[in-house]
């Protein structure tokens, strides 16, 4: 990472000329003597810093406050700065902070304050001076970088963002924080208001991210192996596996969130905060493995009736004991997975949730002790019991009783507040049925309130991102609209944000553009000279052909003998007739049914020239070709289409050739006209491609991608993003039963190929030479499974 | 028919294999068998088929012609061929025909992998006719009065490409096999891989997780064979967690996703 761009101020000519040494430093202090207002507080900031440092070492830092000065960040900025500068020295150590540190932060503030004004550049300067306390010198660097990217991007807001930076270093990691930023940025787009909420932590979006910052992995990384997991577990039992659904994590300041059942529904929260790494995937699975059990052992919902929110509870207290046990005895080592959550310990304070907890630890965990009179009594209950386990009637009465005993003892329960412990166990809210009829009595209890209050905010902000407008028509289906130069928009497409963990819902909008006319014959004299390769291909195609295990017997040549045919001419020579010569069995190719698309990244990369010439886009052009004729020879269904973009509203897609057309002289006038150009953003172009060959009828469907293996845009800093919404697009095509091939480009083998398709299902091509071999023979490779 | 002289002696089975009956498999069979009715055994792999029909064949007291069939496989491979000898052709009867000519059971083993074409010739002895034409040799064997055909298929595998035609299904009484009840095949698991029940139990338990599997991440869940092998490891010494990884887990899944899946499900199995 690099620097932001400042030049060296350049010096006043009418100055005297500096001293070798210190030219900066000289040129700062008699700048600042001439400023009435600033002289003083210049002097005492030079002579303390003057005490720590050399006056050769405080050059970088004078070069800072002189670009300060030039771009009239005025005197609150450099007041504010020097302060820093003291306190900072001060407190860091010089490995930390040392002078040019402070003097990069100055021309990074310079910089600030060129893109969003003084105040903006007044702001940043603060927090840097209540963060940096935070990060190493390196972690510094990247947060001036991404202080003026927000600057640039989002110039009003960038003093409010400052202004949070604290509380934002303090829950999340510096990548989080950067991460919130790009996501802003890129979210609110040019909406002013918006971004102005977002930057504020007023949005929904924002409130989300920070909620999310310092947690995960979560529901969107987990989600499939716990539907496997419940599977594995109960996936015999009508209803399962269940469906599994996140919800939106609370936001700061809010209860934590716990896991909900609805119906048949089992809702997670999106992250839990504040846990990371191996401790969320061990709570995700304690929570799952624990709602999963209520499915599997739960009764018919609980009639609320007249119960209180105490008693209510209660019972979901008892019915969790009864069906983790029931859920242990099939499968005892759930205990170790919900053990470690059962961390509550006997206590004096007379508080419900507390109480409440520690009965759930007491008929968890056999070994606990506590000396509470009430919990022997709940374990001497569910004892009694314990050869009925299968009734959930127990949970109630048992419950009820036990929510009397704490009435008698005057022990409030907050029902508002009321957070089930430990952290792994559902809100209870789904073992309740609180009727229809009943909805005056509903709201007055408390607790279904809340649940109400999870079901509000799931409408605000679940189905969709906030900035996606609602669409009548599915994703992704065409909603045709008037050409334009950049071409026919014919469908819109969501994209993965992997910063964010989140679908944005119609994000990437994708044109059809009419293909240019090359000259076909150019490609013909390619061909031509490539002969001995295509003779190879050819090769390639009779294999193919015979690579299907249907024997043909009685062949004039072949792979092994026919014994059969081979004993009969064995007889006709004995016999003194002419013998049939045909005495081998070959095989031949069983009836194909394969659908193959060729996707062919154009973006400016291929344009690069080889020693000889060519462009490697002319050589991509020259493999799709010879595939184009394998594949003809062979039958089998194929298109061929070609794909670039520039930002997420032009990805362009050209269809070379469409399945319903024959490969012929147009065909390869398409191909020849192709023109490098643009940028990669390859998720939007396979789910296009996916909704192309969905349409095709074949036993067998493949998307063959020819690329760089380096997606990006113009509109997108981490290219990393775009690597992750690929491999989330060939995942979802792998689920609809359509294969998707990368072959990269790749001469440095660093390329993202193995991310984006998978190792198996992708073919880096060192030298690009090779890439017409390579692709028909992966071809080969391919249909013959 | 002197049985001493048979050239099918080598194929009898001297000693009881062990069967647990799941059903009312074993008199289905000895019914079919009384009318030489053809039988399917229909089931995933390692659930007990092959010796389902090994059992039956030495309690019948029949020899038991065993055919694996695979793609490559053509009439001839079953029904033989002409050879050439010193003195000139001879015949050598394929395994079909030993046990038509001969009086034995044949047992057809995943039919499905033959080609449709190489299955036809079934046909004739599967019907009233029970002949098979050899028509290489110019010769109609009528089969012999003790002569059985079984054959087996697995459902799981069936593709669009693989299946059976409707008129060789059709010739054949249908036994469905599946792995047996958790306390049925903990007991054969036991038996045949020298564990306690307590054991075997836990592996059965682990192998209904793998099962319900199917399909969400797994082609298919672990067999009675899996079972079987990975009780002989742990009697053998080997660690119980370090047995069901070798045994069941690595084999049964490439997917790393799966396998952790898998290893926290069996986790919860394990005491
Ligand atoms: N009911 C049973 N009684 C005794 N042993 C059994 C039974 N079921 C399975 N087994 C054991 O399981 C092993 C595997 O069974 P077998 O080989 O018969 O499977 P299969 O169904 O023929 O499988 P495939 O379709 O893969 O050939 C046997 O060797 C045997 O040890
Ligand atoms: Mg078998």
């Amino acid at each position: 990472m690099t620097l932001p761009t400042a030049s060296l101020p350049t010096l006043n000519l009418a100055a005297p000329a500096p001293s070798a040494a210190t030219p900066f430093g000289d040129e700062l202090r008699r700048q600042m003597h001439g400023r009435a207002l600033l002289r003083a507080s210049f002097e005492e900031t030079w002579q303390a810093l003057r005490r720590r440092y050399e006056p050769a070492a405080l050059e970088p830092w004078a070069t800072g406050v002189l670009e300060l000065a030039k771009v009239n960040a005025g005197p609150g900025c450099l007041l504010a700065f020097w302060r820093a500068s003291v306190t900072l020295g001060r407190r860091l150590p010089p490995d930390a902070l040392g002078a040019a540190g402070l003097g990069a932060a100055g021309l990074a503030a310079a910089n600030v304050c060129r893109a969003a004004g003084a105040p903006a550049a007044l702001a940043v300067i603060e927090a840097f001076e209540r963060i940096a306390e935070r990060l190493d010198a390196e972690a510094q660097r990247r947060w001036w970088t991404m202080m003026t990217a927000t600057a640039q991007g989002a110039p009003d807001e960038i003093a409010l963002f400052a202004g949070h930076m604290p509380t934002l270093l303090a829950r999340g990691s510096l990548a989080e924080v950067e991460a919130f930023a790009t996501a802003g940025r890129r979210a609110a787009g040019r909406d002013r208001a918006r971004r102005r909420a977002f930057f504020a932590l007023e949005d929904p979006l924002s409130r989300r991210l920070l909620a999310r910052m310092g947690a995960g992995p979560g529901f969107a990384e987990l989600e499939v192996g716990l539907r496997r997991l419940l599977a594995a577990l109960w996936g015999d039992r009508p209803g399962f596996p269940p469906s599994l659904q996140p919800l939106p994590v609370p936001e700061i300041g809010d209860a934590p969130r716990r896991a909900n059942i609805a119906g048949p529904v089992i809702r997670l929260p999106e992250v839990f905060s504040g846990v990371t790494g191996a401790a969320s995937h061990a709570l995700y699975r304690a929570a799952s493995a624990h709602a999963g059990a209520h499915l599997a052992y739960g009764g018919p919902r609980f009639t609320l009736g007249k119960v209180k929110p105490v008693q209510m509870a209660c019972i979901n207290l008892i019915e969790d004991a009864r069906i983790e046990t029931l859920a242990m005895a099939r499968f005892p080592g759930l205990r170790r997975l919900w053990a470690p959550f059962h961390v509550t310990a006997p206590s004096a304070e007379p508080l419900a949730a507390l109480l409440l907890a520690r009965i759930a630890r007491a008929l968890f965990d056999p070994g606990y002790q506590d000396p509470d009179a009430l919990i022997a009594k709940a374990r001497a209950l569910f004892a009694e019991r314990s050869d009925r386990l299968d009734d959930p009637a127990l949970s109630f009465d048992i419950g009820t009783r036990l929510a009397n005993d704490l009435g008698q003892r005057r022990i409030r329960f907050d029902a508002r507040g009321h957070v089930v412990e430990p952290a792994y166990r559902d809100d209870g809210l789904g073992l309740w049925d609180f009727g229809e009829e009943n909805a005056e009595r509903t709201e007055e209890v408390e607790l279904a309130v809340d649940a109400a209050r999870i079901e509000r905010r799931e409408e605000e902000n679940a189905p969709q991102p906030p900035e996606a407008a609602p669409q009548p028509e599915p994703t992704g289906r065409a909603r045709p609209a008037p050409a334009d130069e950049r071409g026919r928009i014919v469908a819109r497409y969501p994209e993965w944000d992997a910063q964010a963990g989140l679908e944005r819902a119609d994000w990437t909008t994708l044109r059809e553009v009419e293909p240019a006319l090359g000259d076909p014959r150019t490609l013909a004299r390619a061909l031509e000279r490539a002969g001995p390769l295509r003779a190879r291909i050819a090769r390639l195609v009779r294999a193919a052909k015979v690579g299907r295990a249907v024997r043909l017997k009685r062949q004039v040549e072949g792979h092994a003998l026919d014994l059969d045919a081979a004993i009969e001419a064995a007889v006709s020579r004995r016999v003194g007739e002419t013998p049939d010569e045909r005495v081998f069995t070959a095989s031949a190719l069983r009836q194909r049914d394969l659908a193959v698309l060729v996707l062919l990244d154009t973006s400016e990369s291929t344009r690069e020239r080889l020693p000889d010439g060519a462009s490697v886009l002319d050589i991509e052009k020259l493999a799709v070709a010879m595939l184009a004729e394998a594949m003809a020879g062979l039958g089998d269904e194929m298109a061929l289409a070609a794909f670039a973009s520039a930002g997420r509203d032009d990805v362009r897609y050209i269809h070379v050739k469409r399945f319903t057309e024959r490969y012929s002289e147009d065909g390869a006038a398409r191909l020849a006209g192709l023109q490098s150009g643009l940028s990669t953003r390859l998720g939007a172009a396979l789910r296009h491609a996916g909704e192309e060959i969905a349409g095709v009828r074949a036993f067998r469907k493949l998307i063959l991608v020819l690329t760089d293996g380096e997606p990006s845009d113009i509109d997108v800093d981490r290219p990393s993003d775009l690597v992750a919404d690929a491999r989330r697009v060939v995942l979802g095509l792998r689920a609809r039963g359509i294969d998707t091939f990368g072959v990269t480009l790749d001469p440095g083998g660093v390329g993202s190929g193995a991310a984006i398709f998978g190792t198996t299902n992708t073919m880096p091509v060192r030298r690009i030479d090779d890439l017409p071999m390579r692709l028909s023979e992966l071809y080969f490779r391919l249909a013959r499974r | 028919m002197d049985a001493s002289t048979s050239p099918l002696d080598r194929y009898r089975i001297a000693a009881e294999p062990f069967y647990q009956p799941v059903d009312n498999e074993v008199s289905v069979f000895e019914a079919a068998w009384q009318h030489r009715l053809p039988v399917m055994l229909k089931g995933p792999t390692g659930c007990g088929k092959t010796r389902f029909v090994e059992h039956m064949a030495w309690k019948l007291g029949r020899p038991l012609v065993t055919v694996a069939a695979h793609e490559d496989m053509t009439a001839a491979d079953l029904a033989g061929r002409f050879l050439l000898g010193p003195e000139g052709t001879m015949w050598q009867d394929g395994p079909l025909t030993l046990a038509v000519r001969h009086g034995g059971i044949c047992y057809l083993d995943e039919i499905v992998e033959a080609r449709q074409d190489t299955t036809v010739v079934i046909h004739p002895l599967t019907d009233a006719r029970r002949v098979l034409p050899l028509e290489k040799r110019g010769e109609l064997i009528h089969a012999h009065p003790d002569f059985q055909l079984v054959i087996s298929y697995n459902p799981g595998y069936q593709s669009a490409v693989k299946d059976l035609k409707e008129s060789t299904k059709q010739r054949f009484i249908a036994l469905d096999f599946d792995y047996p009840e958790p306390v049925l095949e903990a007991g054969i698991v036991a038996r045949e891989a020298g564990t306690d029940t307590e054991l075997a139990g836990l592996l059965v338990t682990i192998a209904g997780c793998t099962r319900r599997l199917r399909g969400q991440g797994l082609d298919e869940g672990a067999s009675t064979r899996m079972l079987i092998h990975t009780g002989r490891l742990v009697a053998g010494g080997v660690p119980l967690e370090m047995a069901v990884r070798a045994g069941i887990i690595l084999p049964i899944t490439d997917d790393a996703d799966v396998r952790e899946t898998l290893g926290a499900a069996i986790s919860a199995c394990l005491p």
